[in-house]
């Protein structure tokens, strides 16, 4: 059931472009097709992974591994994020296993435009959020 | 424990490195089989509702019984007296007293029954809300789960055997570098437009004669000699 609703919302984004232009490929990325990835033009290094289930829509990026984190600094950047997440508009910090993601969730209900709103945001937001902690990253 | 720490404890699962799983699958079991028990105690519960909620309803028409009864005997009371007859009355009112006596009894076994039917009520909505909870958590932990193995099919599949070495910082500046890139290029497909939208436009006054075709040598000496038989 989700699956069929995930598929009809890949369908709909498809023939979307953001705001400003900026076209999307969409493909299915699991053996299940429940969860499809969404990469922005020019940003296919931090693709955003959709699903979908009764509850609500969610859109996730990653960020970093644990491995590209600084350790003397880790304590620092966790705080940090905590403290910027309130502000992050719609999306927030998370960690799925060694991997700090950056994620937003929606209604099941939302409209295609609020998905694509999302969408733009998380992107930008993840840009912005790397940016933002490089400092606690690991040297190159 | 609450349902949250369960998932906490589910989701760290030990796992640090890349391609080790992420969630506790054996956590998640117990967690679906919580559901499941969950379930079945809603059931029974709700079996067990019906089922007070049946015997109160009995109790309810022992009560109404006794107290049509208490009133029907008042009356023959009220009519023994009339007569005269005391012992008679006082028979009847002897009756009436064990009547009171069972109604009193049966009106606490009523309220009994009314207040475990709230309880019974409260803790029915209390579970479907936790099982609601619970399955919406562990569809969310299987869902991240999923979205772990998406990443690391994308990320093989994008920087091919390099996935490692990438780290964020740099995507960033190559993100950062591919925009400055296409900021300079539509800058300078506009400023190549505007150059050349100058030339069209000196062409077309050109060919409307209004700004003069051929300024030569020859052209200015014949306006000087114009200015000259003029002044």
């Amino acid at each position: 059931m989700s699956n069929a609703k995930l598929e009809q919302l890949m369908t709909s984004l498809q023939e979307q472009k953001l705001s400003d232009g900026t076209g999307l490929s969409i493909e299915m990325f699991d053996g299940e097709n429940s969860v499809a990835s969404i990469m922005v033009e020019d940003r296919e290094e931090f693709p955003i992974y959709m699903t979908v289930d009764e509850g609500q829509i969610l859109c996730i990026s990653y960020l970093y591994g644990e491995d590209e984190v600084n350790p003397d600094k880790r304590t620092e950047m966790m705080e940090s994020m905590l403290l910027m997440n309130i502000s992050i508009p719609l999306s927030a910090f998370s960690k799925i296993g060694s991997q700090y993601i950056m994620f937003g969730a929606l209604s099941p209900r939302s409209s295609i435009d609020e998905l694509l709103h999302e969408i733009e945001l998380l992107s930008d937001n993840v840009l912005e959020a790397i940016d933002a902690v490089s400092d606690y990253l690991k040297e190159k | 424990m609450s349902i949250f720490k369960k998932l906490f404890t589910a989701v760290r699962g030990g796992a640090t490195e890349v391609g080790e799983a992420i969630v506790d699958s054996q956590a998640i079991r117990i967690l679906e089989q919580e559901l499941r028990d969950s379930k079945t105690a809603l059931n029974d519960a709700k079996t067990n509702l019906t089922a007070i909620m049946a015997e109160k309803m009995g109790v309810d028409r022992k009560v109404k019984d006794l107290a049509e009864k208490i009133k029907e005997h008042e009356g023959y009371a009220i009519q023994a007296m009339d007569k005269g007859d005391e012992g008679l009355a006082l028979e009847v009112a002897n009756k009436i007293a064990e009547f009171e006596h069972e109604l009193n009894i049966q009106q606490g076994v009523c309220e009994g029954y009314a207040s475990k039917i709230t309880t019974l009520k409260k803790m029915i909505r209390q579970t479907e809300r936790n099982i609601q909870a619970m399955g919406r958590e562990i569809s969310v932990v299987k869902t991240t789960e999923k979205v772990q193995k998406a990443n690391e099919l994308a990320s093989a599949k994008f920087s091919g055997s390099n996935s490692a070495l990438q780290s964020a910082t740099d995507s960033l500046e190559r993100i950062k570098a591919r925009q400055q890139k296409r900021e300079d290029q539509s800058e300078a497909a506009l400023e190549l437009e505007s150059e050349e939208g100058t030339g069209d436009l000196t062409a077309r006054l050109k060919n409307a004669g209004i700004v003069d075709s051929d300024s030569s040598g020859s052209s200015v000496l014949e306006r000087l000699k114009k200015q000259k038989g003029n002044g």
